[in-house]
């Protein structure tokens, strides 16, 4: 465990303030101020999300190279296929060609609603689990979301939720899902962000 | 389970037992249109490939359930001899299938890929057809993509009589 | 040579009018040479095979209708390779009509118009050239006579021009002139057209199916419907050498639209309402397996190696192993080839329907014969009364030639009593297939003091091709000696090496292997012209004329220089690294053709680019220009494929990958841009198109590869590591 630094917890502490005010119209689950209980020892909230995060199921649509990656291995996307232009895919062979709402039962073909690449700004492949937390909490990367959004975002959007979900693959075969629960990885990232969604150095 | 859609612009009602049942097998088992492929049934070879609204899409990997009240297109209803699409022209004038087998999944995808792009390059052919040909007729096909991109643009600047 | 053992010893033809509602049927009964003979013949190394008609049984060939179209009922299966256009216009030519009023459909082995032979070993067109021009000049012939009589002509001469005949004022259509005609006065056969008179020989005339499959035709198998057809699945093993021993179906029982689970002694299977249901039913099912060892990559790689196994020398001139026993002047070198997936995209399967005493069956299947006796034999029915009726192949490559999917069509159908139609998933065929074995090449040579070999040995080993194959008898096995399949290609094609042998190790896998497009022709190819070029270095000459100047004059000889030569001046051969670009050469001679092909190659993005690919090849007379070329551009694509991405391997007794993409093949986007096709004509008979142009690709671009980066690649698949 690293050293804790004080102004920087409390600088933290000052932004979330500002945000918080902002945000209590949209949300009333997401508390601003540093949980109390906090000490400067407790990263096991932010160790369980970034479990979940580096995980393949997350990680494999967040390439640094435009390329989605499938399989626990996390190879290229067989056939070339890329994110394009909108992250969608290519102009006629896009990720609709084959991905729909939901996983094919049949096919193995995973699918969620708004299945796509993360945008290029969102780059977690390769990164550590610091530089994915600063990446994915910094707006000129994130696609220019609060904390309280991303917060959202890592925990309710189905996309991300469907790491939970992953159903089998070509040969039948389940796809891992993250080691953390679905449930123990909600609470962990809403403490995260509770607590101030301080990114220990590493 | 009653599902109504649109298939090469006539509305067909199909009983399917499971609404899951992927499109190809209730385009090929229930409305007899054998021009879709089965190939894979992984979404991987693009034999299967046909439009849903439009758009082309692997219909092995897509549940019918889906389909409801959307427009199908299969490569019957792409073009006739009588009046052939640009895509089936092309194909004829260079002479590119051999089994023939994944040939419509082809020419479903090239139509898709003409209509968003109308002129493709090299290298939006590369990225976009990637379907699987065994007896690799790439090449007579890569003739036929582009040809059929300038039957596309020769008959809609045909002026109009 | 080539021409004699076609030629044919006695010939009967008989025709009856009125048959079939069709309108007129002609039947005909064409008498061959013995078939033992003919079939030692075409396993010589020529694998020139001669057609394997039916020397009994009257066999349906032609059938005129009411609207005057002609039918021919075809031995050989289409399967992409244009054969089906290619007999039309033999049929066109002799019969005179244009091919629009030519129809192909494939023979029902109850017609009796059977192969005994197959489809395959690129001999369709060569084994039919005699025959079949034979046999429409003869009818066209008997028209003639019957058009004399019927318009009582006297010495007038009629003249037959697309599908009438007209004598003096009067004209009368084939259809016209058959009908009603009970007896035919059978006529010597005519002579046949040659060269210049040809009209419809040698013309690039577009495939008679072409828009059939571009409009979407229900041509395949698969594609088959029989009223109350039911859908059937089989649980195939998916473990190497796991042999069944019963199985659980509780459950697959309850399943929704499950209408029976047929156990036999050998495998399980369901048979259900719907595709979906079946194949959910069978997934459902727990089947014991029995298997004894748990296989992998490396103890395959064991196997396949020169020196283990049986070792038979296929070719021998001089004293090799004189020359080679030095280590310090012999130059010695490696090469390997994986297993190789058929992959073609339709699956097998077969609807069946099996009443008490007959059966049919409908399958794309390149062995109508194997396919209908194997079915009677575990049907318990007089082959007469299991009447195959082959379709439109979604690809053969080869793998059509095993056909145990009809069988089990059969037998569910027989469980139900109604049509029940049945194929494998795709993760079946990947690992159901019959497999291009593995091979493992160690190539060994002397240069002379002028650069010259002085002495050249190649060793192959290689699984099974031929061996093992319901086309070859075991009896066969000891005759051959070695699997013509696994050496094909191994043999060295340059007679002016004084000293040169070739040996053919065979090892028997734990796994099917057979035939393969081309057989061992890629690999073996790929090992001997990648250590020519490695010679060529060494003995510091131009690796083109290097191959040149150790071929024999002899005809054979000429034929290749000549192709060499073609493909070298089109490409404008150069041995020079330009702008990135390096070429790359190998030649090879498969089947009696002669084929050479020039790459150029670059390396993009850490891979392996082939831009253009020229392509000389000698196949002799070509029927149809277009339809070899498409074969030749299919051929080199293919062979790329192979040699640059494919690989099948074992993980804890399974062959894996089980689906396209993680079986890695070529694309779209990997084509060369540019394929350019010269065909020489050597000689006035057809010889084989659709294999020998797979023969130099893998060591072209291997070669190639080596001028660009100094890297010898010894391994397909070719990776630059």
């Amino acid at each position: 465990m690293k050293k804790f630094f004080p102004p920087l917890f409390l600088l933290c502490a000052l932004a979330l303030g500002i945000v918080v005010v902002f945000s209590n119209t949209v949300s009333s689950t997401y508390v601003p101020k540093p949980d109390a209980n906090l000490t400067v020892t407790d990263n096991e909230p932010f160790d369980k999300m970034m479990q979940v995060l580096t995980h393949e199921r997350c990680v494999n649509c967040h390439p640094n190279d435009g390329i989605p990656k499938q399989g626990a291995d996390g190879h290229p996307h067989h056939f070339g296929i890329a994110g394009g232009p909108n992250n969608t895919g290519f102009e006629a062979t896009n990720c609709a060609t084959c991905h729909q709402s939901e996983n094919n039962p049949y096919s193995g073909v995973p699918g969620a609603p708004e299945w796509s690449l993360a945008p290029a700004s969102m780059q977690w492949e390769g990164l550590s689990r610091t530089e994915i937390a600063t990446s994915m909490m910094d707006p000129e990367r994130n696609g220019g979301r609060s904390p309280e959004e991303t917060m959202h975002h890592l925990t309710e959007h189905e996309l991300v939720l469907w790491a939970w979900k992953p159903g089998v693959d070509a040969d039948g075969n389940p796809r891992t899902p993250p080691h953390v629960p679905k449930e123990e990885y909600i609470a962990a990232v809403k403490a995260w962000f509770h607590q101030g969604h301080i990114i220990p150095s590493e | 389970m009653t599902i109504s859609l649109h298939v090469n612009g006539i509305l067909k009602t199909v009983d399917v037992p499971d609404e899951n049942t992927p499109l190809l097998w209730v385009v090929r088992d229930l409305l007899e249109l054998k021009g879709t492929k089965f190939g894979c049934g992984k979404a991987a070879c693009g034999a299967c490939t046909l439009h849903v609204d439009g758009e082309a899409v692997r219909s092995c990997s897509y549940p019918v359930k889906f389909a409801r009240d959307k427009q199908i297109t299969t490569i019957e209803g792409l073009g006739s001899p009588e009046n052939p699409h640009p895509v089936q022209q092309a194909w004829i004038e260079e002479v590119v299938p051999q089994c023939g087998y994944c040939q419509p999944g082809f020419m479903m995808a090239t139509a898709a890929l003409l209509k968003k792009i109308p002129r493709p390059t090299d290298t939006d052919i590369d990225n976009n057809i990637v379907n699987v040909c065994r007896c690799a007729t790439y090449y007579r096909m890569r003739k036929a993509i582009h040809r059929a991109a300038e039957i596309q643009q020769e008959s809609t600047e045909k002026p109009i009589t | 040579m080539a021409t004699e053992k076609k030629k044919v010893s006695r010939r009967k033809f008989l025709v009856r009018g009125g048959l079939g509602t069709l309108g007129v049927l002609a039947v005909g009964t064409y008498l061959f040479r013995s078939p033992i003979r003919r079939k030692i013949a075409g396993l010589v190394n020529t694998a020139d095979t001669p057609y394997m008609g039916n020397t009994k049984t009257p066999i349906i060939w032609f059938e005129i209708t009411k609207n005057n179209t002609i039918v021919l009922h075809s031995p050989k299966v289409e399967m992409g390779q244009g054969t089906f256009t290619g007999l039309a216009q033999m049929v066109a030519e002799e019969l005179e009509v244009a091919m629009e009023r030519i129809q192909v459909v494939h023979a029902q082995s109850a017609s009796g118009n059977m192969d005994g032979f197959a489809t395959g070993g690129s001999t369709s067109i060569s084994a039919l050239w005699v025959p079949l021009r034979e046999l429409a000049a003869t009818m066209r012939k008997m028209l003639e006579n019957e058009a004399i009589k019927k318009m009582d002509a006297g010495d007038v001469q009629p003249v037959v021009s697309n599908g009438s005949i007209t004598i003096g004022e009067r004209s009368m259509t084939y259809a016209e002139i058959a009908e009603g005609v009970q007896e035919w006065d059978v006529p010597d056969t005519p002579p046949l057209k040659t060269g210049k008179t040809f009209r419809y020989i040698g013309k690039p005339i577009p495939r008679v199916d072409l828009k059939d499959k571009v409009f979407g035709a229900p041509l395949f198998g698969m594609d088959a419907v029989l009223p109350d057809m039911l859908f059937g699945s089989v649980v195939r093993a998916s473990t190497i050498g796991a042999t069944f021993s019963g199985a659980d179906t509780s459950k697959a029982e309850q399943m929704p639209g499950v209408v029976k689970i047929v156990t036999e002694p050998d495998f399980v299977g369901v048979v259900a309402t719907s595709q979906q249901e079946a194949e959910n039913a069978k997934n459902a099912i727990t089947v014991n397996w029995k298997v004894d060892t748990t296989v992998q990559t490396a103890d395959i790689e064991a196997m396949i190696a020169v020196g283990k196994g049986t070792p038979f020398v296929i070719q021998k001139e001089g004293a090799v192993e004189d020359l080679i026993s030095d280590a310090e002047t012999t130059i010695v070198s490696e090469y390997k080839s994986p297993i190789g997936a058929h992959a073609q995209l339709e699956p097998n399967g077969a609807l069946a329907h099996v009443k008490a005493d007959k059966a049919t069956i409908i399958m794309s299947t390149q062995v109508v014969k194997i396919t209908r006796d194997e079915i009677a034999e575990r049907l318990d029915l007089d082959a007469e009364n299991v009447n195959i009726v082959p379709t439109f192949l979604g690809g053969g490559f080869g793998r059509r030639l095993h056909t145990p999917n009809g069988i089990q069509a059969a037998v569910l159908s027989k469980a139900v009593g109604k049509p029940v139609k049945c194929f494998f998933s795709r993760k079946e065929e990947f690992q159901n297939d019959t497999f291009r074995p593995p091979t493992h090449h160690v190539l060994k040579a002397k240069l002379n003091s002028n650069g010259s070999i002085e002495a050249f040995e190649h060793n192959v080993s290689s699984g099974d091709v031929a061996f093992g194959s319901p086309m070859v008898p075991g009896i066969a096995e000891p005759i051959l000696g070695a699997d013509l399949g696994a050496w094909r290609g191994g043999m060295i094609q340059y007679g002016n090496i004084p000293n040169h042998q070739a040996i053919s190790w065979r090892v028997k896998l734990p796994f099917a292997t057979s035939w393969w497009r081309s057989l061992g022709l890629l690999a073996n190819t790929f090992a001997i012209e990648s250590f020519m070029d490695e010679l060529s270095v060494k003995a510091n000459k131009d690796p083109v004329q290097f191959r040149l100047d150790h071929i024999q004059t002899d005809e054979r000889g000429e034929r290749l220089k000549k192709v060499i030569t073609a493909a070298a001046e089109k490409a404008q051969w150069t041995n020079e690294t330009q702008n990135g670009r390096a070429m790359g050469f190998a030649a090879s001679t498969d089947a009696n053709t002669p084929c050479a092909q020039v790459v150029e190659v670059s390396i993009v993005d850490g891979e392996i680019k082939v831009h253009k690919v020229t392509c000389a090849m000698d196949p002799g007379l070509v029927v149809n220009p277009d339809q070899v070329r498409a074969q030749c551009e299919g051929a080199i694509i293919m062979g790329m494929s192979a040699s640059l991405f494919e690989r099948m391997y074992v993980e804890d007794g399974e062959l894996q990958p089980t689906i396209y993409g993680p079986y890695q093949m070529a694309l779209m986007k990997h084509a060369p841009k540019e394929i350019d096709i010269i065909l020489l004509e050597g000689a006035d008979t057809p010889g084989a198109v659709g294999e020998p142009p797979l023969g130099p690709i893998g060591a072209a671009i291997a070669n190639a590869v080596y001028r660009l980066t100094g890297k010898r690649l010894q391994e397909m698949p070719l990776q630059l590591g």
